[in-house]
């Protein structure tokens, strides 16, 4: 059977395409419609009650190397269920991914797994391709951080990049406090109590199936109708009616009221203008503000929201009804004078687009060698090229990666298909 | 009982890439390279592919194709258990009178732990007790296809770019004609990762058979929040939990109502292979209900196992018996000697203490299973010193070794080497060797670490 599966589909297997995201990691098979699975990025180590997460930065790089083996070990033998020799690995990566941290998953692809090749596809790039247009504002709000990056011409426009620490761990944050501050916890015995009293602390897992089940984006008037009655000292604005509060059942025993007032109030966080005049809108044109002149008419019609948290409800309407407001603000009025936006919806949830462009990118197995860096090439120099070190030598001035046979089962009595 | 109940006290060390230090009962061992192997220096391998719900086992094309699901076994999207199929009666018009009813047999999937039946979502019953059911696919599948295809287009243009460019700098003086044929505008191409990524872009006025992709049109509107959202109580059973939203991936629903059954999942058996030689170290058999292994090549099967038996009270500096036992997982005859690890040995990094061991060689008896139940057997005589051996059960050891701990504090950790012989029975370890005497005995060394807890207080 292998040698005929070798045969019909020319000796090279469909590639594993992984998007190791901070909350959480899709994975899958270049070529399909959407990934296998989506898994939180966690491994359980025997002993520890917590999870750990697998996408650390501040850790050092012997742990970090145990975590992500043991993490991608579970990719492969429990949702893939494939040999990682056998097969080609695209890693959609964030443009600000540290260097330490690429250079050990990188590390445990190759020394560890042996994979023939490995592409980095930054996120933001490969959600362009979902579209199949060559220029994007790609803004990738997800579990760390919001990031915008412009992709002119299928090139990402690095220096026009802007980022703000506001994402879903933020929001997470800032629910978990406005829960334990303001909620209370009905139990068998008594009703009304405070919930630090009740449960201590309320898991960030918790707060998360709230966050996706009773939370959503007010439009814009509404919103700045929150945001005004809560800095409003002297107390003359008046906050709109809240939305019902809800009954949330905690653990079968302990219903936990969430008031209405947190429920359209608490995503506010991400359009609230911070110090510097920050906010998740502004970066959309601060980043066309650092974009060539030239670029920013096409940039702002076709603006590409991706990431789990731009899937609250309302969040994109929103943020573009919030961009239309902002740029008839001074500071960008005389900066900018492009006054349209337009949105794209790509073929795919936002949580998975950077994730289908990659499987996108994948299929194309005429170029997919040509672009990866081989394990033959690791091997001799030991790292891996990077956007920010002009010091290594690219793949194809050292190795001629164009003859890299293609990854054919090493041994002829592999079992997999 | 160190390998049962405390299998971290007594720990083999294995030189692989990274020195790991396991308890024996977790190694392997390669007869090919005879050495020791974790599971950290060895190579996972996926080797059959079954359903843990109905235990069929499926050939690897066929999970392949199958999206690595079973065909006929169902997960719960709401509680992800087991969906079990129901039968029921259910009153059907006959073909031939349509007045009259008659009983039909009808199936429907239903979940016996938290009670969701594929009838809450409005799937209609199946008149087949199992198949039929189809998972629904993703509302993009024809526009993802159609931008493979675009792109795939463009690879190849790619493709045909570098191989001729390559052709180019072999024959400098290509016809003209030859040349104008492709297009000989080269283009720069950069390794660095991110613009090497972007020169996949269509070059106008090429090739008549492009295939012509309808480019995403981005809209000037985003569909705002239904007006009640702000007044309408959330009725929480209703909305889908993160947790299956995203069992669904295509889909991601945010509605009960639209939560469909999911193929039950299959797993694997896992084979392991030595990195070195690349011999199976272990294969399970192929049948998904048998535990047994083609090949298990476990270290307990080919390697004397050390097991602390008792432990007297320790004290800081003053020497103390401790009674180890040597067992012997071969048929034949073991010899075993201890010898103290060297003073800058750079595997002995955890002892603190000394120790005294037997000098003379300890001779294992051959393992027997049925010695135990033949009492009368004669035991082999062996020449033993009482000093050294204190007891001998068939193929087991009692003998002591002598601990003076150095340290006050912490756990008292002992460290030795171990060299015994290895007859090879299997194969013969070199291709060259086969007409030479296979049982010609090899001598393994092997670094064995001892815990024996606190001293005395």
């Amino acid at each position: 059977m292998p040698l005929f599966e070798g045969l019909g589909s020319g000796g090279e297997k469909t590639a594993v395409v992984i998007d190791l995201g901070a909350a959480y990691t899709k994975c899958g098979f270049a070529g399909e419609t959407g990934p296998r699975c989506i898994i939180p990025s966690e491994i359980q180590r025997p002993g520890l009650q917590q999870p750990i997460r697998v996408v650390q930065y501040n850790i050092n790089t012997e742990e970090l190397y145990s975590n992500l083996k043991e993490f991608i070990h579970m990719l492969y033998f429990r949702h893939l269920l494939v040999n990682p020799r056998d097969r080609r690995v695209v890693i959609i990566e964030s443009i600000l991914c540290p260097s330490h941290f690429r250079e050990t998953l990188t590390k445990v692809f190759f020394k560890h797994f042996e994979v023939p090749s490995v592409l980095f596809a930054p996120s933001h790039l490969m959600s362009v391709m979902t579209l199949g247009i060559n220029s994007a504002l790609v803004m990738d709000c997800g579990y760390t951080e919001t990031l915008v990056l412009p992709v002119y011409e299928g090139i990402p426009i690095l220096s026009a990049w802007e980022a703000l620490p506001m994402a879903g761990k933020a929001i997470h944050k800032e629910l978990e406090g406005q829960l334990v501050e303001q909620c209370t916890v009905d139990t068998d015995s008594s009703t009304g109590q405070s919930l630090p009293a009740v449960i201590g602390t309320i898991q960030e897992e918790v707060v998360e199936d709230i966050k996706v089940r009773t939370c959503f984006v007010s439009d814009l008037q509404r919103g700045l109708k929150i945001q005004e009655a809560k800095f409003n000292l002297d107390g003359t604005a008046e906050r709109p009616a809240p939305p019902p509060d809800v009954d949330y059942p905690l653990d079968g025993e302990k219903i936990l009221h969430i008031k209405g007032s947190i429920r359209d109030s608490v995503i506010e966080m991400l359009f609230e203008q911070d110090n510097e005049e920050k906010s998740v809108a502004t970066l959309v044109l601060d980043a066309l503000v650092k974009c060539p002149i030239d670029t920013r008419k096409t940039l702002s019609e076709n603006l590409v929201v991706i990431g789990g948290t731009a899937m609250l409800p309302g969040f994109l309407h929103r943020l573009l009804a919030e961009i239309r407001l902002l740029v008839e603000k001074p500071r960008y009025q005389q900066a900018l004078s492009t006054k349209t936006f337009r949105l794209h919806s790509p073929p795919a949830k936002p949580n998975c687009t950077a994730w289908l462009g990659g499987a996108i990118f994948g299929a194309l197995q005429d170029i997919l060698g040509s672009r990866s860096v081989s394990r033959d090439y690791y091997n001799q120099t030991g790292r891996i090229p990077d956007w920010c070190s002009l010091s290594t030598p690219p793949p194809e001035s050292l190795y001629d990666a164009s003859k890299t046979p293609p990854p054919l089962m090493k041994r002829a009595f592999s079992t997999e298909k | 009982m160190a390998s049962l109940l405390q299998p971290e006290r007594v720990l083999y060390l294995v030189n692989g890439e990274k020195k790991i230090r396991s308890p024996l009962s977790h190694l392997y061992f390669c007869r090919y390279c005879s050495e020791l192997r974790s599971l950290e220096c060895v190579s996972h391998e996926v080797d059959s592919h079954y359903c843990p719900s109905c235990l069929e086992n499926m050939p690897s094309a066929e999970a392949k194709i199958k999206k690595n699901r079973c065909a006929n076994c169902f997960d719960c999207p709401c509680c992800m258990h087991t969906l079990s199929t129901r039968a029921t009666n259910i009153p059907a018009p006959l073909p031939d009178d349509p007045a009259k009813t008659t009983m039909k047999k009808a199936y429907y999937l239903a979940c016996g732990f938290c009670r969701w039946t594929s009838r809450d979502v409005g799937m209609a019953d199946k008149s087949v007790a199992s198949g039929g059911w189809q998972e629904p696919d993703s509302p993009h599948t024809q526009r993802i296809s159609k931008l493979i295809e675009f792109y795939q287009q463009l690879a190849q243009r790619e493709k045909l770019d570098r191989d001729r460019k390559k052709l180019a700098r072999r024959r400098p003086y290509m016809p003209l004609a030859f040349a104008e044929k492709y297009g000989l505008a080269s283009r720069q191409r950069s390794g660095v990762s991110i613009t090497g990524l972007a020169s996949l872009s269509l070059k106008e006025g090429e090739e008549q058979r492009e295939v012509k992709l309808e480019l995403a049109q981005a809209l000037e509107e985003v569909e705002p929040l239904p007006e009640d959202c702000y007044t309408r109580p959330v009725n929480l059973p209703e909305v889908t939990t993160l947790r299956q939203r995203l069992l669904l991936p295509d889909l991601q629903p945010p509605g009960v109502l639209q939560l469909h059954p999911k193929h039950k999942q299959l797993l694997i058996k896992r084979s392991l292979r030595c990195r070195r030689c690349e011999h199976n170290l272990s294969k399970p058999e192929f049948n998904p209900t048998s535990i047994k292994f083609k090949i298990q090549l476990v270290a307990v099967n080919y390697v004397p196992e050390v097991r602390i038996l008792s432990i007297p009270n320790l004290r800081f500096s003053k020497e103390s018996q401790v009674l180890l036992t040597l067992t012997n997982p071969v048929e034949s005859i073991t010899h075993v000697t201890l010898q103290s690890c060297e003073s800058k040995d750079p595997n002995n990094i955890n002892s603190t203490a000394e120790v005294l061991l037997p000098s003379k060689e300890l001779m294992l008896a051959g393992k027997d299973a049925a010695a135990e139940y033949d009492e009368l057997a004669e035991p082999h005589d062996f020449q033993d010193d009482p000093d050294v051996v204190a007891f001998r059960k068939s193929n087991k050891l009692g003998f002591f070794i002598r601990v003076t701990p150095q340290r006050e504090q912490g756990d008292v950790i002992v460290s030795f080497k171990i060299r015994h012989d290895f007859r090879n029975l299997a194969t013969p370890l070199r291709p060259g060797q086969e007409s030479g005497a296979p049982s010609e005995p090899v001598w393994l060394r092997h670094h064995v670490e001892l815990n024996l807890g606190h001293l005395a207080a």
